[in-house]
């Protein structure tokens, strides 16, 4: 599948990233740890990229594997700003060589859009449907923006993920605090 | 071989069936009167498979070895356990239990245990059967 | 296709939410020209119960026991995942001997999963008695899992740092005992499955999945090896002891030389993983170290580490359908996680059922979704408007055309 392609080492993946956005690239950090008797080893690698320029850093991961595997996007409500983690991996298919790289953007709560990778990722696109129903994120270009978990008749404006006040603090039934 | 389910279906036939007919081979028409009949020793129930050992069934309660330090409140996922303030012991609501026996792992006198018992139905969530003290 | 006299168009038919032919209620609107598929849409959040809010009001102890009850068939990978996500988190090392005994309940569930997914399959083709002989086989291997570890099906036997009980010599007889009846009874299924006509007839170039559509939609588990792609995260990624053991990544050209990415692949697929799971229980019995099977056996000081754990991190597994993964994150101080994401491997395998579905007849949906093998099941009825005319196909008129055609087939 990847014939004639050299496989880097995660040091060498980070500073082809770092070459490629110098300064727009910050936190990098790598995880080796080691599982089993025979003590293989297993590699994850967390960026926090800058907003403007993760679609291109999406677009260089491409060129390190075709079809870059994405497992799902995870997100955090930091109080004033959302945090999108992109859990990708490479080199699937090489036994035990896979390696997870997790890229994280900020938005700002005042205007959290980002751009869309199903151009890029057909796949991508329950992932970003459930950030926009869930977090309030939008995403510019996306093909289908319907809701995707949520009932068609949940209220918009209201975010089960998020901390504050737009959260669904109001919508919970303790239904188990009948005295016994 | 073209069909060879046929040969399966076939042989089976021949052998005694998988499942075990607990209580009855075929289901009473009146269950009050199979009952009856069952206690004045007319008919019979056909017992279940034996549990094997480790079987997460009923909480049994040691309550004189407890000493109220409510560990098991903390761990129990689904919060089917009452802390009793003025005795300082607890109290365990079967209807909501899962079985999942982390109480008893956790407990630091040991003085819960799992039985093998299971055939716990019953229409009141609050009956004396599922309420251990 | 409009002209202007005629008006030819496509009927749209709902399936679901909740429907005989799939096992996760999952609302598809087909639109068909006479009895072919033209287009699918799909729509998901039937059944969405808010776990990962839930969580954040529990510690992680008692989030274990949460996540086993996200679904019943693939009971034992959620737990094993977040515990693997917030042993990373914490730094835990997780002894060896408890490493190898987490394979053996991985694939002991592999195998109930597997054999489960080949009776409803038989069973969307018309075969009953194979669904029979199948769920009979799998009996034994859940009696099994019941000894070893106390209940059938939600076993919870996974802790944070290792795992609850221990398989001793005393347990090994039983378990070779099943893993004989397994072997002697699996030649019989291979035979049921892969040598008989009827199969063959129904699930071979129907369902294709093309490796560059498998590749782009991200499919996971035996749907995309069964296209030729080969992700698997026990060979690519080492977790629990799996670098230890002989595995390979099973493509459907280990037993017929040639890839083609339909129903039967995938079928091969299953049934080749359920010989190697047997083969992996062997290999981590006769491997196993001594050792303890906890890192730390004292629940209350477990939990007192988590409370002072801070950081994020994930935890990634193979379970019978594909790569679970599950992202935690923790706050020092607090006991209870700050953010929990599970993302269950079936998400990632419902958009390869629109390219699978096109050009596809209706009597083909049942053994097409079900090969993707969804995860939940329940049963419910099906309507079509009509121009005006409303009837309702319910459950046994699917599943009547489903065997009709079967029949047709062999006549």
């Amino acid at each position: 599948m990847m014939a004639g392609k050299k496989r880097l080492t995660p040091e060498e993946i980070v500073k082809s990233f770092k070459d490629e956005f110098k300064a727009k690239i910050k936190n990098t950090r790598i995880e080796r740890r080691t599982k089993g008797s025979s003590k293989n080893e297993f590699v994850h690698i967390w960026m926090k990229i800058d907003k403007s320029s993760f679609k291109d850093s999406v677009k260089h991961l491409a060129t390190l594997q075709k079809y870059p595997h994405l497992a799902v996007a995870s997100g955090n409500d930091l109080g004033k700003t959302i945090e999108l983690i992109y859990h990708f991996s490479i080199y699937y298919g090489v036994p035990l060589g896979e390696i997870s790289i997790n890229i994280s953007v900020e938005l700002p709560k005042s205007k959290p859009e980002i751009e869309t990778i199903c151009d890029i990722i057909p796949g991508a696109l329950i992932t970003e449907r459930e950030k926009q129903e869930m977090l309030g994120v939008t995403i510019k270009g996306i093909p289908d923006s319907r809701r995707v978990f949520l009932a068609d008749d949940f209220p918009e404006g209201v975010y089960p993920w998020r901390k504050d006040e737009t959260g669904p603090q109001k919508m919970i039934r303790n239904l188990h605090e009948v005295k016994k | 071989m073209k069909f060879s389910m046929l040969v399966q279906v076939f042989t089976q036939m021949f052998k005694k069936p998988f499942t075990n007919k607990f209580p009855a081979k075929y289901i009473p028409s009146s269950t009050t009167k199979f009952l009856r009949d069952v206690g004045s020793g007319k008919a019979e129930i056909i017992p279940p498979i034996e549990t094997p050992d480790g079987f997460r069934g009923k909480i049994v309660y040691d309550k004189d070895k407890c000493i109220g330090c409510k560990l098991c409140i903390k761990v129990c996922p689904s919060g089917a356990i009452e802390f009793k303030p003025e005795e300082k012991k607890v109290k365990f609501y079967l209807a909501r239990c899962v079985f999942c026996a982390q109480c008893t792992d956790i407990c630091p006198v040991n003085c819960l245990s799992m039985s093998n018992e299971f055939l716990l139905a019953d229409a009141d969530k609050y009956s004396k059967n599922l309420i251990v003290e | 296709m409009k002209t202007k006299q005629t008006t030819k168009t496509t009927y749209r038919i709902p399936i679901g939410p909740i429907h005989p032919a799939l096992k996760e209620p999952v609302a598809f609107e087909f639109e068909i020209d006479g009895e072919r598929i033209v287009d699918v849409d799909v729509s998901l959040g039937h059944v969405h119960r808010t776990v990962e809010w839930a969580a954040t009001k529990r510690n992680p102890i008692q989030i274990l026991y949460l996540a086993e009850r996200i679904c019943g068939i693939c009971s034992y990978c959620h737990p094993a995942a977040f515990a693997l996500a917030v042993e990373n988190i914490a730094n835990i090392e997780v002894p060896e001997r408890a490493e190898y005994l987490r394979v053996i309940h991985a694939e002991l569930e592999r195998i109930c999963s597997h054999i489960l997914w080949a009776g409803v399959a038989a069973h969307e083709i018309g075969f009953d008695s194979v669904l029979f002989l199948t769920w009979q086989i799998r009996e034994k291997v859940l009696d099994l899992t019941e000894y070893l570890t106390g209940n059938r099906i939600t076993k919870g036997i996974i802790t944070i740092g290792g795992v609850r009980r221990d398989i001793t010599k005393e347990h090994h007889p039983k378990i070779f005992e099943t893993l004989n009846y397994l072997k002697d009874n699996f030649e019989k299924l291979r035979k049921v499955f892969l040598d008989d006509k009827t199969f063959r007839m129904r699930s071979q170039g129907c369902g294709i999945l093309t490796k560059e559509d498998a590749l782009k939609l991200c499919a996971v588990g035996p749907t995309a090896r069964g296209s030729g792609v080969k992700k698997d995260v026990r060979v690519d990624q080492a977790y629990f002891s799996c670098a230890d053991l002989d595995i390979e990544c099973i493509t459907p050209d280990v037993l017929t030389g040639e890839v083609n990415g339909d129903v039967y692949d995938r079928i091969i697929v299953r049934l080749l993983e359920v010989k190697q799971s047997i083969d992996l229980i062997e290999q981590c019995i006769d491997k196993m170290p001594v050792g303890d099977i906890v890192s730390e056996p004292k629940v209350a000081k477990v939990l007192a580490t988590l409370k002072k754990a801070g950081g994020e991190g994930i935890g990634r597994m193979e379970a019978p359908r594909g790569e679970v993964i599950h992202y935690v994150k923790l706050v020092e101080g607090e006991e209870y996680p700050f953010t929990w994401k599970v993302r269950a491997p079936t998400y990632n395998n419902i958009m390869p059922w629109v390219p699978m579905l096109k050009g596809e007849q209706i009597a083909d949906i049942p053994i097409v979704a079900a090969s993707t093998d969804p995860c939940m099941s329940c049963t419910n009825r099906v309507a079509i408007v009509d121009s005006g005319k409303k009837y309702e196909l319910n459950k046994e008129e699917l599943h009547r055309r489903s065997v009709e055609k079967t029949r047709r087939f062999m006549a």
